[in-house]
């Protein structure tokens, strides 16, 4: 009984000194897509998801900072995506959390290429261990055809030949005509 | 204004219409065909990618059109002088001016029939991206100004040196260097030294507007700074042809 007291004591020792002197643990973010989003959204579509940081510690969370995260998961194609052509917002700051207060973010996404993505939400404080993520959301982008052969074709052939073709003809005018 | 009319009514048509300038409009269409080309064959091209097509696009045309600008320009006075067609120039009713007037009006026929050339290269090749019609609208407002600067830059110069072949290699220059942005990466654009020269080189000023407005989707109207710039450019190398062909002696 005393071993299994003594064991808890110093279960409980390890966990205040893991906790760290002044540092908040419990930081939680839900993440949810925005129900304007379209159903099927393709290549060019906006999208928007939406977020809540919730400071669910006694104390509060100083410097909180929270960042999107994309990641391409079509098998083989597995990858980071820079998010400078994708989002215009790609990170929040707020000086203070007060224990409870929640943090709404909207985050809108440009949709600019094809794939399976996940997007993620983490958020840090300067008196928050380690990196605080919200669960994956996942989306596919459809294909839209951003070049058309039939067009580029007929154009890129047509046009010297049509310039080529004048050239010749007024270059053989001229030379019959001083002939 | 009719004296400043005929006249560009004349260089236009001997540009147009000889084979000169139909060799310059076939070379800026092969040109356009090769980018063409290059992306048939990319089947997992982004919205960006094709953006990024059409800004480079119109970055080769505005430079295409500067070039045969330049050409141009160099040709306007010191090219009379060598043919011995100086004299009777200036001994039209047509005031100074007015003949530089005429002469940039020859350019401005030139650029328009390169800008319309361009315009089924972009239909073909940025109709299914992104920001098509205010990528076109921006190329007409900005090249314009910027096309017809150095085409008033080699005429000054022109009427500056005794010989068009010095007038042309001296403007070539200032081009090159002028559009070595369009070469440059944004990273060394970014330095002290290239945020100052971004700042007065109208031709950055120009490949920076159809960055903002093909790639980055911004409004035309927001691009007004670059426009200004643009325009101030237009108007200080009027003043240097007009300066300059005041100086040329019968």
């Amino acid at each position: 009984m005393i071993m299994r007291n003594l064991s808890i004591v110093a279960m409980l020792l390890t966990a205040v000194l893991l906790a760290a002197p002044g540092y908040a643990q419990n930081l939680t973010i839900d993440l949810a897509p925005a129900r304007s989003n379209p159903s099927a959204p393709k290549m060019g579509d906006h999208l928007a998801f939406e977020s809540v940081i919730t400071n669910t510690s006694s104390t509060p969370v100083d410097g909180l900072i929270a960042w999107i995260s994309l990641l391409r998961v079509d098998p083989g194609r597995e990858q980071p995506m820079d998010l400078e052509d994708w989002s215009a917002q790609k990170a929040v700051a707020e000086t203070r959390v007060e224990p409870g207060q929640s943090i709404k973010t909207l985050w809108p996404v440009r949709l600019i290429q094809s794939g399976d993505y996940r997007v993620v939400i983490s958020a840090l404080g300067r008196n928050v261990e380690g990196v605080t993520t919200s669960r994956f959301v996942e989306f596919a982008v459809l294909p839209k055809r951003v070049v058309e052969s039939s067009r580029i074709l007929p154009v890129a052939l047509g046009m010297p030949l049509a310039i080529g073709t004048l050239l010749i003809w007024r270059l053989r005018r001229l030379r019959r005509r001083s002939a | 204004m009719k004296g400043p009319l005929l006249l560009a009514r004349k260089e236009s048509a001997e540009l147009l219409l000889g084979s000169r300038g139909w060799v310059w409009l076939l070379a800026m269409s092969a040109v356009l065909s090769v980018f063409g080309l290059l992306l048939v064959s990319d089947t997992e091209l982004s919205l960006l990618d094709n953006a990024q097509v059409v800004y480079d696009m119109a970055g080769t045309v505005t430079a295409l059109g500067a070039a045969l600008a330049v050409v141009i320009g160099s040709d306007a006075i010191a090219g009379e002088r060598e043919r011995g067609t100086l004299v009777p120039l200036l001994l039209t009713p047509m005031s100074r001016p007015e003949i530089v007037l005429g002469k940039i009006g020859g350019q401005l026929a030139a650029w328009t029939v390169m800008y319309m050339i361009s315009l089924p290269y972009f239909w073909a090749v940025g109709s299914n991206g992104q920001n098509l019609a205010a990528g076109v609208a921006i190329v007409g407002w900005l090249g314009t100004p910027v096309v017809l600067g150095f085409g008033l830059l080699a005429i000054g110069l022109s009427c500056r040196t005794a010989l068009a072949r010095t007038s042309l290699l001296t403007t070539l220059i200032i081009l090159i260097l002028s559009a070595s942005p369009i070469l440059l990466g944004p990273s060394l654009r970014q330095s002290a030294v290239g945020k100052a020269f971004d700042a007065v080189n109208p031709f950055s000023g120009a490949l920076n507007a159809y960055d903002l407005v093909l790639i980055d989707s911004m409004p035309l109207a927001a691009q007004w700074p670059y426009f200004l710039v643009a325009l101030a450019w237009l108007g200080l190398m009027t003043w240097f042809a007009v300066g300059g062909i005041r100086r040329v002696q019968r």
